[in-house]
């Protein structure tokens, strides 16, 4: 029953200290909105990235377009030898009429009829190997190279290792940026409860003075930090929660891959807007509270 | 003056258990001021003590080492049974709550009304509500404020001001009431108001020690004597006035 009249009372002071230095508090409230936004951002770039990272790896094989006119035989016996290649776990034959069909299906999906103006086009023959890893990619390619049954080889792969580029420097970037603005936040939410400390002094020696606990006198201070964070994160949930549909065509279209995540990485992200915001507002004051009421004992 | 006081004079020393004993006790500041100096006094409860001395005497810092605000740097101060080198800093709360302490500037909170200061300490200090409807009427009613107790200290007079600081200062009804100059800002009437107030307090049991100049209420009070001087005690007296009479 002491603990929870210990709680209100801690609460009740933060939210009035909160308002007390309402300007201060709110700025320190905004840090920390465009510090989670910022990581929200990140989250949200890096998740669809991943997705269409994960698409591009499925993709990812090697084609060998085979010479006009490939006898069966020949065919097959390569199709026998590439699945003993390492790294092969699969070889599927794509006839010239399977390619054209292919070819109209992706017209269609555009809403395009594909018009040959009545010319007689054949498509190669090819030969579609999938990989169990996109890195076998170079060894399977380089087996195949200079084989007289295959005129041409492509693969997905320098997609793959772009795209693994770019989110190695969204990433590091990324952090770098959020390492800047968690600092500027730390210092913000420090300074915020050093005035607020500043401002409440003739208080906190009354409260010395008439016995009050350390705990009495940090913890509101401590809940004024938190409060800081919570705020600042529903504020961002609610941001990224209305962003949330319109930003997955814009990924697609910047990014030209499918890179739509899953609403349940907004329930996931939302959890850790929440713990980054109530971490960052506890560690900024418990630094602050530390260093500005230790001394005076 | 002395026709207000309430009780009559009490000139024998208290018999009650030690509330204070500082036995050799000396503080000498980080910048190397020297405050005190072998300081050895016994203060018994149920006892009126007057702390005098000029500014500078070391008076301040006589109450500060009584409320473990600092630490004596030599000797043994003990404050209701706890040796205050030895205490733990968790039970620096508790020994303060066993203190009352008043002050010449009142250190009331502004923007709470008289009934809210006085309920602070104990809301604090972790009172509950039941508590605090029973314990600050109470207070109020002896400090003679309790048709105040929704007024700001904007509208109370300096001696009002100094009650509710009284009132404050017992709400956990402790052992000791430290007065630091506490009739400094007042005019002589409210003085002897306020001196009558902390009479009345130390007779009901409240061992008392008063750091004055105010030379007028010690001559008249008779009461016991502790001058300081230069950081050392030069007198520990009963039934004495403010300077020495012989």
């Amino acid at each position: 029953m002491r603990f929870v009249r210990f709680v209100a009372f801690s609460m009740v002071r933060a939210w009035q200290g909160f308002w007390r230095n309402a300007m201060m508090s709110l700025a320190a409230t905004a840090t920390v909105v465009l510090m989670l936004v910022l990581l929200s951002g990140l989250f949200i770039v890096l998740g669809g990235l991943n997705s269409g990272l994960e698409f591009i790896e499925s993709k990812v094989g090697v084609t060998a377009r085979l010479r006009e006119q490939l006898p069966d035989a020949e065919r097959e016996a390569l199709t026998a030898e590439v699945l003993t290649l390492e790294g092969v776990s699969g070889a599927d034959y794509v006839s010239p009429e399977v390619a054209m069909d292919r070819l109209r299906q992706a017209y269609r999906d555009q809403g395009q009829v594909l018009d040959l103006g009545g010319a007689e086009i054949t498509l190669y023959a090819s030969l579609e190997i999938s990989l169990s890893d996109p890195s076998f990619a170079e060894g399977v390619s380089s087996a195949l190279t200079g084989r007289p049954e295959v005129e041409r080889i492509t693969t997905r792969q320098v997609d793959y290792n772009k795209l693994l580029g770019i989110i190695g420097v969204i990433r590091t970037a990324g952090i770098a940026a959020l390492g800047l603005v968690g600092l500027t936040v730390l210092f913000m939410i420090v300074n915020m409860i050093r005035i607020a400390v500043y401002s409440r002094s003739t208080e906190i020696e009354i409260m010395r003075l008439v016995g009050a606990s350390d705990s009495f006198i940090r913890w509101p201070f401590i809940f004024e930090g938190i409060l800081c964070g919570l705020l600042g994160a529903v504020i961002t949930i609610l941001m990224v929660a209305v962003a949330w549909d319109p930003i997955q065509p814009i990924m697609v279209r910047v990014f030209q891959m499918p890179t739509a995540v899953s609403s349940q990485f907004l329930g996931v992200l939302s959890a850790i807007i929440l713990g980054v915001g109530l971490g960052v507002g506890a560690i900024g004051s418990w630094i602050s509270v530390r260093s500005n009421l230790s001394a005076s004992g | 003056m002395t026709s207000m006081l309430a009780r009559p004079i009490a000139l024998r020393p208290a018999t009650g258990e030690p509330v204070i004993t500082m036995a050799d006790v000396g503080m000498t500041y980080p910048n190397g001021k020297v405050a005190l100096v072998d300081v050895t006094v016994t203060i018994l409860a149920g006892d009126f003590v007057f702390l005098v001395g000029q500014s500078g005497a070391g008076k301040s810092t006589f109450i500060r080492l009584l409320i473990r605000e600092q630490l004596a740097t030599a000797g043994r101060v003990v404050v209701a049974g706890h040796d205050l080198a030895r205490i733990r800093r968790s039970q620096v709360p508790g020994l303060r709550r066993r203190i009352g302490i008043v002050f010449q500037d009142f250190r009331l909170l502004p923007a709470k009304t008289v009934f809210e200061n006085v309920a602070f300490a104990l809301e604090v200090t972790g009172g509950t509500r039941q508590e605090i409807r029973r314990r600050v009427p109470q207070l109020l009613n002896l400090v003679g404020l309790h048709e105040h107790d929704d007024h700001l200290p904007t509208q109370l007079s300096g001696g009002e001001l100094q009650r509710v600081a009284i009132a404050r200062a017992l709400v956990h009804d402790p052992a000791m009431l430290i007065a630091d100059e506490p009739t400094g800002n007042l005019d002589p009437v409210t003085s002897w108001e306020i001196i009558q107030l902390l009479i009345q307090i130390n007779a009901m049991g409240t061992t008392v020690l008063m750091a004055t100049h105010n030379q007028e209420i010690v001559n008249a009070m008779r009461r016991r004597v502790v001058a300081l001087e230069q950081g050392r005690l030069v007198r520990d007296e009963f039934g004495a006035a403010y300077e020495r009479e012989y």
